[in-house]
């Protein structure tokens, strides 16, 4: 297998996409251009220009015709994939961490960050399904986060029943997605040790929580229960489930960028990782990055999954299919 | 979700295009009855339609009279095979497909630009179990070796064989080191080739590196120069009087005749890029080196005669 080497992007990647159907690929970086790739022989499709600062996310509808992207110049934009136009933008106090569209793509749901006596919010946006129409202006719900430690990522669980939310200490929070009543809030990772990545299962009923710690988390989303942890030697930036029947989990990690040029490639575990998700058991890594990854994300349709670095770097590969056991 | 079908045919072409040899001829080619077209068509003559005829093997052959840019009349006789493949695809991934690309990609034609999208290395990936990280796959032999000789060595001293060096030993006035007597370097446990090809421990004198024990003979593969790049001489041929325009792409030419040719070597002049005038050329076998010495031996490349023989030795 070659991997596609997707350079579009001048500094390091945050995050990486795809659509429902795995064909389009979107990515976001510190450069404050979004990208979409063809996933199937790596053609860029365009970029959407027009944030002011870093980006930090990007979501896209399960129809693709929406776009969301959040960043450091405190915006959530949505654009439509198709021609690149800016349909809305929503302007907040602090920058954005992350945005998810829920899964019927009704919802948008964004993080903001705490700073500057800002407390962290999740908000969450009704969005209509249609370019044409006006968005609306106000929030449909506001989660203040106050006693708990800022979040840093969230997502909506299946039949948009709950959001789930990450935070800094390493804990995990439910939240009811009508009501924004917090619901259960259990400490998974290590006391201290961010949450770093979210990324759900193809139904949602379970997620993987990759943290600082240097473990990744299989959670169960009613009872956040711990189903499955992955322990690897180095710091974890993002984690990914592969899609049946296929039972992988790809974790992807490494030193933190400033301690990155005073490690060796090989050192550095800029390595995806990839475990069994049933065996926790690590089964191959596949290298290619000469930074840490930043993200990993898998082909809904499960062909490929690509991984984005601090090298600004967007690698895709194609994943081999069948499990050899 | 329905599925549109897609049908794409490839089509193999064998053309076989042949200029009418004359006029007269091409005339007696079927042409369309209809005189009222040929009027229409002017001075130009009528062009029958193309002729399709299939063929046992599956194959069609076609053939078609146009008018080329000369205006003669060309036949073209094709052979064409059709496959179709078929392809599911999900209807919105087809649309998605036909878009207009946007931003700088705007008006760029279909298909991975180079400046953004590159292959990578391939990269094998076989999912095992119990992977272990890759440390204990990477580790270079030559190091292990090193590692385990180092585990391996003890400290001895040549005097009183006790379990530190010569120099701090404390009978080092009073005796001298063992086996001195017999004039030979004893024998240590290091076992390592650089320990015994040393300074000639024994004598006080100095011994050349080529006289050390271990580097006796030529398949000591002790120290030599270039030693990396060792060639097997028995099978390479020198080659002098070479014309200063040769190539190696030439020589190799002319000598892979003979047999499987592993290395051309041709001298060049730095400055100037030209040939020197020799060269050298490996044969994967001896036997035939020795044919291709006999035979290409005075034959005339460029202006000048060959020469060719065995290479000599290097000392």
């Amino acid at each position: 297998m070659r991997p596609i080497l997707l350079q579009g992007h001048e500094r390091a990647l945050t995050q990486v996409k795809f659509s429902k159907e795995g064909d389009l690929l979107f990515s976001v970086s510190k450069d404050h251009t979004v990208c979409a790739w063809y996933s199937a022989n790596g053609e860029r499709f365009g970029t959407y220009k027009g944030h002011q600062g870093a980006l930090w996310t990007v979501d896209v509808d399960p129809t693709t015709t929406l776009l969301a992207s959040g960043g450091a110049d405190n915006t959530i934009r949505l654009w439509e994939v198709r021609t690149g136009r800016l349909l809305k933008t929503w302007e907040f106090s602090t920058s954005i961490k992350r945005v998810e569209f829920s899964e019927d793509g009704r919802q948008l749901l964004g993080v903001t960050e705490k700073r500057m006596n800002q407390l962290s919010t999740v908000i969450v946006y009704d969005i209509k399904q249609d370019i044409e129409a006006e968005q609306d202006d106000e929030p449909a719900l506001r989660i203040l986060v106050d006693e708990l430690p800022k979040v840093t990522v969230a997502g909506f669980s299946y039949l948009n029943k709950y959001i789930i939310t990450g935070h800094e200490d390493g804990s995990v929070t439910q939240y009811d997605a009508k009501t924004g009543e917090e619901l259960h809030n259990s400490p998974s990772h290590e006391d201290g040790m961010q949450v770093t990545d979210l990324q759900w299962s193809a139904d949602r009923t379970y997620f993987i929580t990759s943290s600082k710690d240097k473990t990744a988390k299989l959670h169960a989303s009613d009872s956040l229960d711990v189903l499955k942890t992955y322990t690897t030697d180095t710091p974890l930036n993002s984690a990914a489930i592969t899609p049946d029947p296929v039972q992988y989990v790809i974790l992807g990690g490494g030193q933190a960028a400033m301690d990155v040029t005073t490690t060796s490639a090989r050192q550095g575990k800029f390595e995806a990782r990839f475990y069994h998700k049933v065996f926790e058991e690590e089964i191959g890594r596949v290298r290619g990055h000469f930074g840490p990854l930043n993200y990993v994300a898998v082909d809904p349709t499960g062909k490929c999954y690509a991984s984005g670095g601090e090298d600004g770097y967007e690698v895709e590969r194609e994943k081999e299919q069948g499990i050899r056991f | 979700m329905p599925k549109a079908e897609v049908v794409l045919s490839y089509v193999s072409t064998e053309p076989n295009i042949e200029v009418a040899p004359n006029m007269a001829a091409v005339q007696q080619m079927p042409t369309r009855t209809d005189w009222a077209e040929e009027e229409d068509s002017g001075l130009v003559q009528a062009i029958p339609p193309p002729q399709i005829t299939r063929n046992k093997d599956g194959t069609e052959t076609v053939v078609t009279v146009f008018l080329n840019e000369d205006g003669k009349r060309v036949k073209r006789t094709q052979r064409i095979k059709r496959t179709v493949i078929k392809k599911k695809e999900n209807p919105r991934v087809a649309e998605r497909r036909q878009w207009a690309k946007i931003g700088p990609e705007a008006g760029k034609p279909p298909g991975p630009r180079p400046d953004t999208t590159t292959l990578g290395e391939n990269i094998i990936f076989r999912p095992v179990v119990g992977f272990k990280s890759g440390q204990a796959q990477e580790k270079n032999p030559e190091e292990d070796k090193k590692t385990d000789a180092l585990k391996k060595m003890q400290i001895k001293c040549r005097i009183c064989q006790g379990d530190h060096f010569t120099t701090k030993c404390p009978f080092k006035d009073t005796m001298a080191p063992e086996g001195e007597a017999a004039g030979a370097p004893p024998e240590t446990d290091m076992g390592a080739g650089p320990a015994e090809g040393g300074l000639g421990i024994g004598g006080s004198s100095y011994v050349p590196p080529h006289m050390r024990k271990g580097a006796s003979g030529a398949s000591s593969g002790g120290e030599r120069m270039g030693g990396k790049f060792e060639r097997d001489d028995l099978a390479t041929l020198r080659v002098t009087n070479v014309s200063e325009f040769a190539e190696e792409g030439d020589l190799r030419e002319i000598f892979e005749r003979h047999g499987r040719v592993t290395r051309v070597f041709l001298a060049k002049d730095r400055d100037t890029g030209r040939a020197k005038g020799f060269a050298f050329v490996s044969y994967a076998d001896r036997s035939d080196a020795a044919r291709a010495a006999e035979k290409v031996d005075g034959y005339g490349f460029g202006h000048l005669i060959l020469r060719v023989e065995f290479a000599k030795k290097t000392t």
